[in-house]
């Protein structure tokens, strides 16, 4: 009983943190997307450091989607 | 009638010389544009002075720096943003959400938690303190407000995903009121420029902009000088 109870929460836990680290790799893409536009209508010496700050951080949230599947 | 220059004699690869006179105007009133705009520039650096850095909330007559909207020969005179001392709130939120995790060891139950779990959610930790540092960094430094020798122009990225650009020419503006109250704001010198103009958008709002005093005076040099411009055509 308590086993089915565990196995239960641990699908919760692994369905939600799933979920969370797609909506974020989304986020991510969004603000990769944002940047190249605003880099576009407003250029400025930094816009390419942002540019590649912005992939990073998609690179960020792929490894964290990457992580949830796995370890959860 | 006797002509200037045979016709017959002329191959149609010589260079007429009333072609050549009409170049040499052209480079003139290329040269007085020039000239114009370095007496331009060099009234700006008067007033408000060089820019210090590039990431300084005021840029003195850019070269690097460019708009989408912006037509072949227009010179940027001056590119403002909000004034440091804004970001101070989220920079300050930023230091304190770096630091937390470092404290989580004396939380007593962390103990019990696998290590896996811990490493995840220190990662979704940092990485929501990046989103958080990224989007307020962009907001501020996509937040412009521009002074060319033709117009004033506000873009705003309000959050990621709002973009707005209004513009007045300068013989539109009818009035310029600045604001500065509060304690930071009169601390640091910063305020909200109102402007007011004949243009489609009556109101142009340039909020927490450095030193609002200089960016007025710099407007009505630059209105006066229109002005006069005009008079001088008519």
């Amino acid at each position: 009983m308590l086993g089915d109870l565990g196995g239960f929460f641990h699908l919760i836990e692994k369905i939600l943190g799933t979920t969370g680290s797609i909506l974020y790799l989304i986020f991510a893409l969004v603000v990769v997307k944002q940047v190249n536009t605003m880099s576009k209508n407003v250029k400025d010496k930094f816009n390419n450091i942002l540019i590649t700050v912005s992939y990073l951080h998609l690179l960020g949230a792929i490894i964290l989607m990457f992580l949830a599947l796995t370890i959860l | 009638m006797t002509r200037s220059i045979d016709l017959d004699k002329v191959a149609p690869d010589d260079v007429i010389e009333v072609k050549k006179e009409e170049t040499e105007n052209e480079k003139a009133e290329i040269q007085t544009n020039t000239s114009k705009t370095k007496t331009l520039k060099e009234k700006i650096y008067e007033i408000v002075g060089h820019t210090k850095h590039s990431l300084s909330s005021v840029l003195v007559n850019p070269d690097v720096f460019s708009f989408e909207e912006r037509d072949t020969q227009e010179e940027i005179l001056l590119v403002a943003r909000p004034h440091w001392f804004t970001n101070l709130s989220w920079i300050l939120i930023s230091i304190l959400m770096l630091l937390a995790p470092g404290f989580i060891k004396f939380i007593p139950i962390i103990n019990s938690i696998p290590m896996k779990y811990i490493g995840l959610g220190t990662l979704v930790w940092y990485l929501l303190t990046f989103a958080i540092i990224f989007e307020n960094f962009l907001s501020w430094y996509f937040d412009v407000f521009i002074i060319t020798d033709k117009r004033v122009i506000d873009i705003d990225f309000n959050n990621l995903l709002d973009k707005k650009f209004s513009e007045a020419k300068l013989s539109m503006i009818q009035d310029v009121t600045s604001r500065v109250s509060g304690l930071g704001q009169t601390m640091f010198n910063y305020g909200t420029i109102h402007i007011q103009t004949a243009a489609e958008v009556s109101y142009i709002t340039f909020e927490k902009v450095p030193h609002p005093e200089k960016i007025i005076k710099i407007l009505q040099f630059l209105r006066e000088k229109k002005e006069i411009d005009k008079g001088g055509r008519n």
